[in-house]
Protein backbone atom coordinates (compact mmCIF):
# COMPACT_ATOMS: atom_id res chain seq x y z
CA UNK A 1 0.00 0.00 0.00
CA UNK A 2 1.18 3.44 -0.84
CA UNK A 3 1.82 6.02 1.98
CA UNK A 4 0.33 9.33 0.77
CA UNK A 5 3.87 10.65 0.80
CA UNK A 6 4.83 8.21 -1.72
CA UNK A 7 1.13 9.37 -3.70
CA UNK A 8 2.85 12.64 -3.38
CA UNK A 9 5.81 11.67 -5.09
CA UNK A 10 3.85 9.95 -7.97
CA UNK A 11 1.47 12.55 -8.48
CA UNK A 12 2.86 13.96 -11.69
CA UNK A 13 3.05 10.72 -13.09
CA UNK A 14 -0.31 10.01 -12.37
CA UNK A 15 -1.46 12.89 -13.62
CA UNK A 16 0.62 12.80 -16.89
CA UNK A 17 0.19 9.43 -17.20
CA UNK A 18 3.27 8.02 -16.83
CA UNK A 19 2.90 5.22 -14.47
CA UNK A 20 2.35 1.47 -15.51
CA UNK A 21 -0.77 -0.05 -14.72
CA UNK A 22 0.28 -1.40 -11.55
CA UNK A 23 1.21 1.72 -9.85
CA UNK A 24 -1.60 3.26 -11.80
CA UNK A 25 -3.84 0.84 -9.77
CA UNK A 26 -2.18 1.66 -6.27
CA UNK A 27 -2.56 4.97 -6.78
CA UNK A 28 -6.33 5.00 -7.34
CA UNK A 29 -6.51 2.33 -4.90
CA UNK A 30 -5.06 5.17 -1.78
CA UNK A 31 -6.83 7.50 -3.38
CA UNK A 32 -10.31 5.39 -2.89
CA UNK A 33 -9.68 5.45 0.63
CA UNK A 34 -7.48 8.93 1.55
CA UNK A 35 -9.69 11.62 1.24
CA UNK A 36 -6.73 14.41 2.34
CA UNK A 37 -4.78 12.60 -1.10
CA UNK A 38 -7.72 12.92 -2.76
CA UNK A 39 -7.85 16.56 -2.18
CA UNK A 40 -4.13 17.13 -2.84
CA UNK A 41 -4.81 15.68 -6.31
CA UNK A 42 -7.48 17.79 -7.26
CA UNK A 43 -5.71 20.86 -6.20
CA UNK A 44 -2.56 19.73 -8.36
CA UNK A 45 -5.50 20.00 -11.20
CA UNK A 46 -6.59 22.91 -10.55
CA UNK A 47 -3.12 23.82 -10.26
CA UNK A 48 -2.42 22.72 -13.53
CA UNK A 49 -5.88 24.93 -14.69
CA UNK A 50 -4.43 27.67 -13.04
CA UNK A 51 -1.07 27.30 -15.21
CA UNK A 52 -2.89 27.12 -18.37
CA UNK A 53 -5.23 30.04 -18.02
CA UNK A 54 -2.45 32.41 -16.37
CA UNK A 55 -2.54 35.19 -19.58
CA UNK A 56 0.01 35.52 -21.84
CA UNK A 57 2.78 38.08 -21.41
CA UNK A 58 2.27 40.66 -23.86
CA UNK A 59 4.30 40.09 -26.85
CA UNK A 60 6.60 43.40 -27.17
CA UNK A 61 6.67 45.04 -30.98
CA UNK A 62 4.61 42.32 -32.33
CA UNK A 63 3.63 44.34 -35.65
CA UNK A 64 6.92 45.61 -35.87
CA UNK A 65 8.34 41.49 -36.29
CA UNK A 66 5.58 40.70 -38.52
CA UNK A 67 5.88 43.30 -40.59
CA UNK A 68 9.90 42.46 -40.52
CA UNK A 69 9.86 38.91 -41.19
CA UNK A 70 6.53 39.87 -44.18
CA UNK A 71 9.08 42.23 -45.86
CA UNK A 72 11.94 39.01 -45.44
CA UNK A 73 9.63 36.45 -47.28
CA UNK A 74 8.96 38.82 -49.63
CA UNK A 75 12.63 39.80 -50.57
CA UNK A 76 13.54 36.11 -50.73
CA UNK A 77 10.30 35.81 -53.37
CA UNK A 78 11.98 37.89 -55.71
CA UNK A 79 15.58 36.83 -55.29
CA UNK B 1 -0.29 18.83 -40.29
CA UNK B 2 -3.61 19.92 -39.58
CA UNK B 3 -5.45 22.12 -42.17
CA UNK B 4 -5.23 25.88 -40.20
CA UNK B 5 -1.48 24.85 -40.60
CA UNK B 6 -1.64 24.29 -44.22
CA UNK B 7 -3.71 27.17 -44.44
CA UNK B 8 -1.52 29.71 -42.08
CA UNK B 9 1.99 28.20 -44.13
CA UNK B 10 -0.19 29.08 -47.78
CA UNK B 11 -0.46 32.58 -46.48
CA UNK B 12 3.61 32.69 -45.19
CA UNK B 13 4.33 32.03 -48.35
CA UNK B 14 2.88 34.57 -50.07
CA UNK B 15 4.42 36.77 -47.34
CA UNK B 16 1.38 38.35 -45.93
CA UNK B 17 2.58 40.21 -42.71
CA UNK B 18 -0.86 39.55 -40.98
CA UNK B 19 0.10 35.37 -41.40
CA UNK B 20 3.20 36.44 -39.71
CA UNK B 21 1.61 38.41 -37.07
CA UNK B 22 -0.90 35.25 -36.07
CA UNK B 23 2.74 32.90 -36.44
CA UNK B 24 4.51 35.14 -33.82
CA UNK B 25 1.51 35.50 -31.21
CA UNK B 26 1.23 31.81 -31.33
CA UNK B 27 4.28 30.06 -31.08
CA UNK B 28 6.76 33.04 -29.73
CA UNK B 29 5.92 32.34 -25.98
CA UNK B 30 6.60 28.40 -26.69
CA UNK B 31 9.79 29.14 -28.95
CA UNK B 32 11.07 31.18 -25.96
CA UNK B 33 10.89 28.79 -22.92
CA UNK B 34 12.73 26.82 -25.43
CA UNK B 35 15.58 28.94 -25.74
CA UNK B 36 15.33 29.76 -22.01
CA UNK B 37 15.80 26.41 -21.06
CA UNK B 38 19.02 26.01 -23.32
CA UNK B 39 20.97 29.38 -23.19
CA UNK B 40 19.24 31.15 -20.41
CA UNK B 41 17.30 34.53 -19.59
CA UNK B 42 20.43 36.76 -21.02
CA UNK B 43 20.26 35.61 -24.54
CA UNK B 44 16.47 34.09 -24.68
CA UNK B 45 15.64 36.73 -26.75
CA UNK B 46 18.54 37.24 -28.79
CA UNK B 47 18.00 33.33 -30.15
CA UNK B 48 14.35 33.44 -30.11
CA UNK B 49 15.19 36.62 -32.90
CA UNK B 50 17.51 34.20 -34.81
CA UNK B 51 14.99 31.72 -34.87
CA UNK B 52 12.59 33.94 -36.98
CA UNK B 53 14.51 34.80 -39.18
CA UNK B 54 15.89 30.86 -39.83
CA UNK B 55 12.11 30.24 -40.08
CA UNK B 56 11.92 32.73 -42.93
CA UNK B 57 14.90 31.90 -44.81
CA UNK B 58 13.81 27.89 -44.80
CA UNK B 59 9.79 28.42 -45.17
CA UNK B 60 10.30 27.17 -48.65
CA UNK B 61 12.09 23.74 -47.66
CA UNK B 62 9.68 23.25 -44.71
CA UNK B 63 8.33 19.45 -45.82
CA UNK B 64 5.04 19.67 -43.22
CA UNK B 65 6.29 16.03 -42.04
CA UNK B 66 5.94 17.39 -38.34
CA UNK B 67 3.34 20.61 -37.39
CA UNK B 68 4.81 24.17 -38.09
CA UNK B 69 4.74 24.09 -33.86
CA UNK B 70 6.87 21.20 -33.51
CA UNK B 71 9.35 23.05 -36.64
CA UNK B 72 9.34 25.80 -35.07
CA UNK B 73 10.68 24.90 -31.70
CA UNK B 74 13.03 22.63 -33.05
CA UNK B 75 14.91 25.22 -35.06
CA UNK B 76 14.79 27.48 -32.17
CA UNK B 77 16.57 24.41 -30.08
CA UNK B 78 18.84 23.89 -32.88
CA UNK B 79 19.42 27.97 -33.44
CA UNK B 80 19.57 27.89 -29.27
CA UNK B 81 22.32 24.90 -29.34
CA UNK B 82 24.46 26.55 -32.14
CA UNK B 83 24.84 29.59 -29.68
CA UNK B 84 25.80 27.95 -27.28
CA UNK B 85 28.24 25.88 -28.92
CA UNK B 86 30.34 24.57 -25.77
CA UNK B 87 29.51 23.41 -22.37
CA UNK B 88 26.03 22.73 -21.09
CA UNK B 89 25.34 24.48 -18.64
CA UNK B 90 25.54 22.98 -15.70
CA UNK B 91 21.60 23.92 -14.19
CA UNK B 92 20.06 20.97 -15.26
CA UNK B 93 18.34 19.90 -11.94
CA UNK B 94 19.36 22.78 -9.61
CA UNK B 95 16.37 23.19 -6.77
CA UNK B 96 16.01 26.91 -5.36
CA UNK B 97 13.55 27.03 -2.27
CA UNK B 98 10.22 29.19 -4.30
CA UNK B 99 9.02 31.88 -2.49
CA UNK B 100 6.38 29.75 -0.58
CA UNK B 101 8.30 26.24 -0.67
CA UNK B 102 7.00 23.25 -1.81
CA UNK B 103 5.50 20.01 -0.21
CA UNK B 104 8.37 18.96 1.21
CA UNK B 105 9.10 15.83 3.73
CA UNK B 106 8.31 18.30 6.47
CA UNK B 107 4.40 17.51 5.62
CA UNK B 108 4.49 13.83 6.37
CA UNK B 109 4.47 11.61 9.77
CA UNK B 110 7.46 8.97 9.80
CA UNK B 111 5.18 6.61 8.48
CA UNK B 112 4.40 8.42 5.27
CA UNK B 113 0.98 9.79 6.25
CA UNK B 114 -0.13 13.36 6.36
CA UNK B 115 1.10 15.25 9.39
CA UNK B 116 -0.02 18.63 7.52
CA UNK B 117 -2.34 18.03 4.75
CA UNK B 118 -4.09 20.15 2.51
CA UNK B 119 -6.77 22.32 3.45
CA UNK B 120 -9.89 23.15 1.63
CA UNK B 121 -9.16 25.77 -0.75
CA UNK B 122 -11.92 28.98 -0.71
CA UNK B 123 -12.18 29.05 -4.68
CA UNK B 124 -11.25 25.75 -6.37
CA UNK B 125 -11.74 26.84 -10.13
CA UNK B 126 -8.69 28.90 -12.20
CA UNK B 127 -10.63 31.37 -13.40
CA UNK B 128 -12.39 32.02 -9.57
CA UNK B 129 -8.39 32.26 -8.11
CA UNK B 130 -7.21 33.82 -11.27
CA UNK B 131 -9.27 37.09 -10.80
CA UNK B 132 -7.35 37.96 -7.87
CA UNK B 133 -4.54 40.21 -9.08
CA UNK B 134 -2.64 40.05 -5.89
CA UNK B 135 -2.52 35.61 -6.64
CA UNK B 136 -1.15 36.68 -10.60
CA UNK B 137 1.29 38.69 -9.46
CA UNK B 138 2.28 35.90 -6.54
CA UNK B 139 2.35 33.37 -9.37
CA UNK B 140 4.94 35.41 -11.40
CA UNK B 141 6.84 35.80 -8.42
CA UNK B 142 6.88 32.04 -7.79
CA UNK B 143 7.54 31.20 -12.18
CA UNK B 144 10.40 33.58 -11.72
CA UNK B 145 12.07 32.01 -8.81
CA UNK B 146 12.25 28.55 -10.73
CA UNK B 147 15.30 27.51 -12.15
CA UNK B 148 15.49 28.37 -15.81
CA UNK B 149 14.79 24.69 -16.84
CA UNK B 150 12.35 23.76 -14.52
CA UNK B 151 10.32 27.12 -15.73
CA UNK B 152 10.77 26.27 -19.41
CA UNK B 153 9.72 22.86 -18.99
CA UNK B 154 6.47 23.60 -16.86
CA UNK B 155 5.51 26.29 -19.33
CA UNK B 156 5.87 23.89 -22.17
CA UNK B 157 3.88 21.07 -20.77
CA UNK B 158 1.22 23.08 -18.95
CA UNK B 159 0.97 26.24 -21.01
CA UNK B 160 2.42 24.79 -24.68
CA UNK B 161 0.49 21.43 -24.22
CA UNK B 162 3.59 19.68 -25.50
CA UNK B 163 3.97 15.69 -24.89
CA UNK B 164 7.22 14.92 -22.29
CA UNK B 165 8.71 13.10 -25.28
CA UNK B 166 8.74 16.08 -27.47
CA UNK B 167 10.49 17.80 -24.43
CA UNK B 168 13.24 15.40 -23.89
CA UNK B 169 14.23 15.75 -27.68
CA UNK B 170 13.83 19.37 -27.61
CA UNK B 171 15.91 20.10 -24.88
CA UNK B 172 18.20 16.96 -24.76
CA UNK B 173 17.03 15.85 -21.36
CA UNK B 174 16.33 12.26 -20.12
CA UNK B 175 12.36 11.69 -19.81
CA UNK B 176 13.30 11.20 -15.95
CA UNK B 177 14.99 14.64 -15.39
CA UNK B 178 11.83 15.93 -17.20
CA UNK B 179 9.59 14.47 -15.00
CA UNK B 180 11.27 15.58 -11.80
CA UNK B 181 11.73 18.69 -12.95
CA UNK B 182 8.01 18.97 -13.68
CA UNK B 183 7.13 17.42 -10.72
CA UNK B 184 9.04 20.58 -8.34
CA UNK B 185 8.03 23.19 -10.42
CA UNK B 186 4.58 22.06 -10.27
CA UNK B 187 4.87 21.65 -6.28
CA UNK B 188 6.36 25.34 -5.82
CA UNK B 189 3.26 26.43 -8.09
CA UNK B 190 0.76 24.43 -5.54
CA UNK B 191 2.76 25.67 -2.78
CA UNK B 192 1.84 29.39 -3.94
CA UNK B 193 -1.42 28.77 -4.11
CA UNK B 194 -2.31 26.92 -0.83
CA UNK B 195 -0.02 29.81 0.77
CA UNK B 196 -2.40 32.43 -0.66
CA UNK B 197 -5.18 30.42 0.00
CA UNK B 198 -4.79 29.95 3.37
CA UNK B 199 -3.68 33.74 3.96
CA UNK B 200 -4.83 35.76 1.70
CA UNK B 201 -1.44 37.04 0.58
CA UNK B 202 1.54 36.44 -1.82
Amino acid sequence: MLSCKELVAHSSDYLDGQLSLRERLGVRAHLAMCRHCRRFIRQMKVTQGVLRKLPDAAIPELDVLAERLAEQRNQSRQD
Amino acid sequence: MSGNDVELLTRLLAGEQQAFRELVATYQGAMRAVAYAIVGSRNADEVVQDAWLAVVRNLEGFQQRSSLKTWLLTITANTAKTRLKHNRREVLLDDLPGPHGSVGGERFAADGHWQTPPNAWHEDSPEALLSEEELRQCLEKTLASLSEMQASVLLLRERQGLELEEICNLLELSLSNVRVLLHRARLKVFATLEHFEETGQC
